[in-house]
């Protein structure tokens, strides 16, 4: 079993929507992935409910269109704490979602995440973050998460399953594998256009290839292709493509 | 056969790299199936004087030639390039230059980059121009360089048509007049693979279909990137085997014949 940790569907105010989710599935046939997590982000951020419940209502009808392909992780805005909790239940207890998906509105280790933290542990559902460290201010996510964020919301929530997203995703990842080494709660997608040779093998190094998830987030060929080329026991990749994600999925018993 | 025109050997100052020496990326290339490797000195990107690094390559390929065939860093703006040009060329058996403009703070559109591209194309020698050395995300604090736009190389590619360009590390062709069909360019340039999309927004179908399989070459970005994806791009590629064949080495080969 491949499971992409980490994957986008795109919102239906895109012209070809239908077509660009189309195309994702047909990758994941050609790449042999079996399942797909995905979110569906607003096209305006900060967003507001209104916004990210009919996010999560097209990730819903994709979720009916592609049955046993596509997984559903809820997203919200957790600077909007009612509505955003109110949805979270909405979409894992009645949709069926297995994660909640937090972009960059708010950084991980800001108080407004904690509510979200709680319900994740209560609803026994992951929290896939957004996040990336570089050594200049992001003027474009000036509240992204990082590796160090992210490990200190695992201090104050030991419980919860938090993955941090995409270490691929573009800043410097030897410091995210550092910063999470000490945070055995937090898992890493190995996700992003970033395919540095010895990144996977140093992750899995550093935090054990039972902390890692794989996903793509879009970069397809270089989702697979890092996983491919990195020096790991056959073991240890099948862990990290499949069994450990099924791991966290199991912990509130959703289908894989 | 399977040429990747876009590896490097030496060190990278922000990052340890593996499989960076000659007999370590041969051993590499044999497990990956690459047959022979274009392959530039990554030091030399840093270093004030390149040629001290593309000394280290020239002795480093010395024994490998018929594999890694070297491609020297030259620094238009810095002393006596000439002199370096020529001892790249006659001594190291190099068959072409690589240009990192933003690193050696000049622009494509300097008269001193003109005259190494002029120099360079007279002596048959390629002109590869990597896009980016690394994603600017994970920059060292120390230097704040962004990737170079393919548009940035039109007015290049236009003033020397009797030039080959080789570009390496970038994407978004398409989106310019490189990768647009019916665009009024010289057949002088070739793109690499490396970053371009197989699937989804699959530029490499659409440069294809723009501008013909003669332009595609295989590339990876070794040792700084693992290989494997753009193996894996030439796998799910929806093309004949026919263009399949041209990007896995025939281009590469038409462009340096044995």
């Amino acid at each position: 079993m491949v499971i992409d940790c980490h994957a986008h569907l795109a919102h239906h105010t895109s012209a070809d929507w239908e077509e660009a989710d189309r195309r994702l599935i047909e990758a994941a046939d050609k790449l042999g992935i079996d399942q797909l997590c995905c979110s569906t982000l607003t096209p305006r951020r900060p967003a507001e409910p209104a916004g990210f419940r009919e996010a999560n209502d097209f990730t819903y009808q994709a979720m009916q269109r592609y049955p046993d392909r596509v997984l559903g992780y809820c997203y919200v805005n957790p600077g909007w704490r009612d509505p955003a909790l109110d949805e979270i239940r909405r979409c894992v207890e009645e949709l069926g979602f297995i994660g909640i998906k937090l972009y960059n509105e708010y950084r991980a280790d800001e108080p407004v995440a904690y509510p979200v933290a709680e319900l994740a542990i209560e609803l026994r559902v992951p929290i896939l973050y957004h996040a990336g460290h570089s050594h200049y201010f992001d003027t474009v996510q000036p509240r992204i998460s990082d590796g160090g964020m992210i490990a200190r919301l695992a201090d104050c929530y030991p419980e919860a399953a938090l993955i941090c997203g995409h270490v691929g995703g573009g800043g410097d990842w030897e410091w995210t594998l550092k910063a999470l080494r000490r945070a055995p709660s937090v898992s890493l997608d190995t996700s992003g256009s970033v395919v540095d040779d010895g990144m996977i093998e140093l992750a899995a190094a550093t935090l054990g290839a039972d902390r890692l998830l794989f996903g793509c987030d879009m970069s397809m060929t270089a989702g697979v292709g890092k996983l491919r080329g990195a020096e790991l026991s056959a073991a240890d990749k099948r862990k990290i493509l499949g069994t450990n994600m099924q791991k966290i999925l199991t912990r509130r018993g959703s289908s894989c | 056969m399977l040429i990747d025109v876009n590896a490097y050997l030496g060190h990278w100052p922000f990052r340890k790299l593996r499989h960076n020496t000659a007999s370590a990326l041969l051993r590499l290339m044999d497990k990956k199936g690459i047959d022979q490797a274009w392959v530039s000195s990554a030091s030399a990107v840093l270093y004030k004087n390149p040629q001290a690094a593309n000394e280290d390559l020239g002795a480093e390929t010395r024994k490998h030639r018929d594999r890694l065939v070297p491609f020297a860093v030259l620094n238009p703006t810095y002393a006596d390039w000439e002199y370096d040009l020529d001892q790249c060329a006659t001594e190291f058996d190099c068959k072409g230059i690589r240009l990192y403009p933003d690193y050696h703070n000049y622009k494509l559109t300097d008269s001193s980059c003109h005259e190494l591209v002029a120099a360079a194309t007279e002596r048959k020698l390629l002109v590869s121009i990597p896009l980016r050395a690394t994603d600017a995300r994970q920059r060292h604090w120390l230097i704040s360089i962004e990737d170079m736009r393919a548009a940035d190389i039109v007015p290049l590619i236009r003033r020397f048509p009797d030039a080959r360009f080789v570009l390496l590390n970038g994407l978004g062709y398409t989106g310019c007049d490189l990768g647009k069909p019916g665009v009024d360019l010289p057949a002088n340039y070739w793109i690499e693979i490396s970053r371009l999309s197989a699937v989804l927004q699959a530029e490499m179908r659409m440069l294809l279909d723009n501008v013909g399989k003669s332009r595609l070459v295989f590339g990876t970005g070794m040792p700084f990137k693992y290989p494997d994806p753009s193996l894996v791009k030439l796998e799910v590629l929806e093309a004949t085997k026919s263009e399949i064949e041209a990007i896995r080495w025939k281009n590469a080969h038409a462009l340096l014949p044995a």
